[in-house]
């Protein structure tokens, strides 16, 4: 019964792994760009949490909200003022850039706030459980796994159904041809980031109220992120999903039965998926 | 004062010149048509009057305001759109998702996702299908509607029958017509020197970059069309 | 007219090799240790810029291969009582043997996703080596063999091994350049379906570059640690390598034989500046090269080189980052 109740709580970690996965996902999938200071934003969308929570009404959980609007405002300064200027034929300046920027917030970060660790402080809510099916689950962990496939699911019929959705996609698809239909494509690559960021954002600070971190924990998050993407196969919505629950399954067993390996079998996982579908998951489907 | 007027225009592809010192003009109303072999530099001037491409020299001008430098959104949304050479389609989008990203553009008129089902009957039964998945003829209807559905003035047209068969060459340009009837003028690039000659007012022949014959269709010799395209010398 | 280069610089490395094989005879052994220093940084940023530059391929988990080649080194020589200046090579051998074992997986991933594949396996590794006790667990390992040695000896021997890295890093990276093999690289740099069009086998040839840049990487993060006398896996397997690397390779510029030098300069005159910040100079770091990527794709080097039309080897290649931005 422990096993299952691990393998549930996996699958629970794997919906916020897919969150902090769906930033990098869907800037790659929209833009090509890959943002390698993604990690470092998340830890640092963490860090305006903990800054907002002692602001925040009615419960800490709610936090999340002003830190994704900020996240996404920021996201557009982001590409509109800097990333944009270095996009081109070629990959390098883009990775560079931002490899630069995820330096500068992580020893930015140190500097004003040391190597301590931290986390969101959500009251009660942290330690909250409930009986299902003869499991014991937090409380804190489902209401996570919900925003998160709330997320998924309100981005992937926004993408469908609205006019922006459909600009965003076209522009994705085609960014010169798009401004013949009169799109500024660099106004839509900054909506996009914004949203790759909130995204980002919400995930930074959920994963802050499940458990800590501190500066250094970007690059966890860097990987943990590119790793849902590959093993979902790039370009894949619903495959990020899976990829997050694969991760947060293997993760937590892992811990299980060798507790001290951090994210060394999750790792593992990454590449033995790789070996065995180079395309992901999505691969696997689309045969 | 024409609609679209074009001075002296040098156009860049890196270090590589494609387009030197050609000149053009549209009137209002008026069908234009480039023609010229593959590679003389038909559509590197279209991408460059439309903004898409921006390495150029010289002067383009738009009812009168000087575009030369302005961004290709911006050029669509004043009034001039392209429909570019090989269709280039959103592929993940519907065909109707196509049509309405014209409406992006912002403009006024007559061309509505409605009024292009009329003009292209077909497209109203695949509406929902994705673009990636029609036929090349299908394709080029949906391409055209796109650009038609930006309202434009100016509708610039890169080789629209590259790629597909005669009958379906003719269904497209036999909705010239009612294309030109809500008051759009038009620049055709054609390979096919009698389907331009046919569909145009007036012609300009292009070989490797530069201007080499132009005039009235009905004026134009075959032989005479024939030399400037293939750039054989005039016997005395 | 012929190009003199080649013919300058192989007398530029007569006299760099007399100059090299000279130096511990004249510095003292505080200095010498510093310059060993900066001849692995150098070499790591150079091999980085191999890779990168010339090969086509970009990586952000380069520590795998300084931490491989240093615990070999270290394993091997405390284990089995050998001298370690002798495990150097072996270590360029076990390195590259590495990197080839693993192309096969991280080869199906293209730019930045091939890039943090590296990174995740350099993580697999140093978690693995930081909970085994065999290989020195989280406190690392000394370096036991060179105990009874003379301490002169040790420190000649140790710079002669970082001085021929730095020498192959310079003088080797060009004639390898001008070679059939470095022209082959270039060609399936630029441009795939042409090279294999031509006859080059692709996959071959990059697997090659990407073998010797790794193994090189591995081999001068050897001798990197044996200057210091021990390794621990935060250090060896330390994500901030990739910083000081792509930061000389940002500044100096990719794709150039001189490029890293002047990088590497830079790097350490920051470095000497800002000595007593902490963390304030990695910041620096960071900045100095999200403003040079904003300027200039080409680095402080190309922007000299495009300015004042010097090109100090002629082995350089255009890499791509020279074409029109979109944005």
């Amino acid at each position: 019964m422990i096993w299952v109740e691990t393998v549930v709580n996996g699958m629970l970690l794997g919906g916020l792994y897919a969150l902090v996965g769906l930033g990098l996902g869907y800037a790659f999938g929209i833009m090509k760009i890959v943002n390698v200071a993604q990690g470092d934003f998340i830890v640092a969308a963490a860090f305006l949490g903990v800054f907002l929570v002692p602001w925040t009404p009615v419960h800490p959980l709610l936090v999340v909200v002003p830190v994704a609007i900020i996240s996404f405002i920021f996201g557009i300064l982001l590409q509109r003022l800097m990333i944009n200027r270095v996009l081109g034929q070629d990959q390098i300046p883009q990775i560079l850039l931002t490899f630069g920027m995820a330096i500068v917030l992580r020893n930015g970060m140190v500097e004003l706030y040391g190597a301590n660790s931290q986390s969101i402080n959500v009251g009660d809510l942290r330690f909250m459980g409930f009986d299902f099916l003869g499991l014991r689950l937090g409380v804190l962990p489902v209401v996570i796994l919900g925003i998160a496939v709330a997320l998924f699911a309100g981005l992937h019929l926004w993408m469908r159904h609205s006019r922006m959705g459909r600009i965003i996609r076209a522009t994705a698809d085609d960014y010169q041809v798009v401004q013949l239909s009169g799109v500024d494509y660099r106004r839509v690559y900054g909506i996009a980031m914004g949203i790759a960021m909130a995204l980002s954002a919400v995930a930074g600070v959920l994963l802050a109220m499940r458990g800590s971190f501190t500066p250094y924990s970007g690059a966890d998050r860097l990987l943990i992120a590119f790793e849902v993407v590959v093993i979902g196969g790039l370009g894949s919505f619903w495959g990020m999903f899976a990829g997050g629950m694969i991760l947060g399954v293997t993760q937590l067993v892992a811990l299980k039965l060798d507790p001290s390996s951090g994210l060394m079998w999750g790792h593992l996982m990454f590449l033995l998926i790789l070996f065995l579908s180079p395309n992901g998951i999505a691969g696997l489907v689309r045969r | 004062m024409p609609l679209l007027e074009v001075e002296n225009l040098d156009v860049f592809y890196g270090d590589f010149q494609a387009v030197n010192g050609v000149s053009l003009s549209l009137d209002e109303g008026q069908t234009v048509a480039i023609i010229g072999a593959n590679g003389a530099g038909k559509s590197t001037i279209l991408n460059a009057i439309s903004g898409i491409n921006g390495q150029k020299k010289g002067s383009v001008r738009f009812a009168g305001e000087d575009i030369t430098r302005l961004r290709a959104d911006r050029i669509a949304r004043a009034g001039m759109t392209m429909v570019p050479e090989g269709r280039r389609l959103f592929t993940s989008l519907s065909v109707e998702d196509n049509l309405r990203m014209g409406e992006s553009a912002a403009r006024k008129g007559p061309w509505t996702v409605q009024e292009v089902y009329a003009l292209f009957p077909r497209l109203g039964e695949l509406r929902r299908v994705a673009a990636g998945s029609l036929s090349g003829g299908q394709q080029q209807m949906v391409a055209i509607g796109r650009a038609l559905m930006t309202n434009p003035r100016v509708l610039l047209c890169d080789e629209l029958s590259l790629g597909l068969a005669p009958a379906i060459i003719n269904d497209i340009y036999r909705c010239f017509d009612r294309i030109r009837d809500t008051g759009v003028s038009i620049v055709v690039i054609e390979q096919n020197v009698a389907q331009a000659v046919t569909a145009a007012g007036y012609a300009y022949c292009l070989l490797e970059g530069r201007v080499s014959l132009e005039g009235a269709t009905s004026a134009l010799a075959m032989k005479d069309i024939t030399a400037a395209y293939f750039g054989t010398e005039k016997t005395a | 007219m012929t190009d003199l280069r080649p013919k300058l610089a192989g007398i530029a490395a007569l006299i760099s090799a007399a100059v090299l094989i000279a130096a511990p005879h004249v510095i003292g052994e505080g200095t010498l240790r510093y310059v060993v220093e900066i001849f692995c940084v150098f070499a790591f940023a150079q091999s980085w810029n191999f890779l990168a530059g010339y090969v086509g391929l970009m990586s952000f988990g380069q520590q795998l291969f300084i931490g491989l080649g240093s615990y070999f080194v270290f394993m091997l020589s405390n284990k089995l009582g050998l001298n370690p200046f002798w495990m150097v090579p072996l270590a360029f051998v076990f390195s590259g043997a590495f990197a080839a074992i693993i192309s096969p997986l991280v080869f199906r991933l293209r730019d930045a996703y091939f890039a943090i594949s590296i990174w995740v396996i350099a993580e697999i590794v140093r978690l693995f080596i930081a909970q085994r006790d065999f290989f020195g667990s989280v406190s690392g390992l000394p370096l036991i063999a060179t105990r009874g040695m003379d301490r002169g000896t040790v420190s000649m021997w140790t710079f002669y091994c970082a001085a021929i890295f730095a020498f192959l890093a310079v003088f080797g990276l060009y004639y390898l350049a001008r070679s059939r093999f470095g022209l082959a690289l270039a060609a399936v740099r630029d441009n795939e379906r042409t090279a294999a069009s031509i006859g080059i086998n692709v996959w071959w040839t990059r697997f090659a570059g990407f073998v010797i840049g790794c193994g090189f990487t591995g081999a001068a993060g050897a001798v990197y640690y044996m200057s210091v006398f021990q390794v621990q896996p935060g250090g060896a397997f330390d994500p901030n390598w990739m910083v000081i690397m792509l930061f000389i390779v940002i500044i100096g510029g990719v794709g150039t034989v001189e490029g890293p030098i002047i990088g590497t300069a830079i790097y350490f005159l920051l470095r000497a500046f800002f000595s007593g910040t902490g963390n304030l100079y990695l910041l620096l770091l960071g900045a100095a090269a999200i403003a040079v990527m904003m300027v200039s794709s080409k680095g402080i080097w190309g922007v000299l080189r495009d300015r004042t039309g010097i090109d100090l080897f002629g082995a350089r290649r255009t890499s791509g980052l020279d074409t029109q931005k979109k944005g």
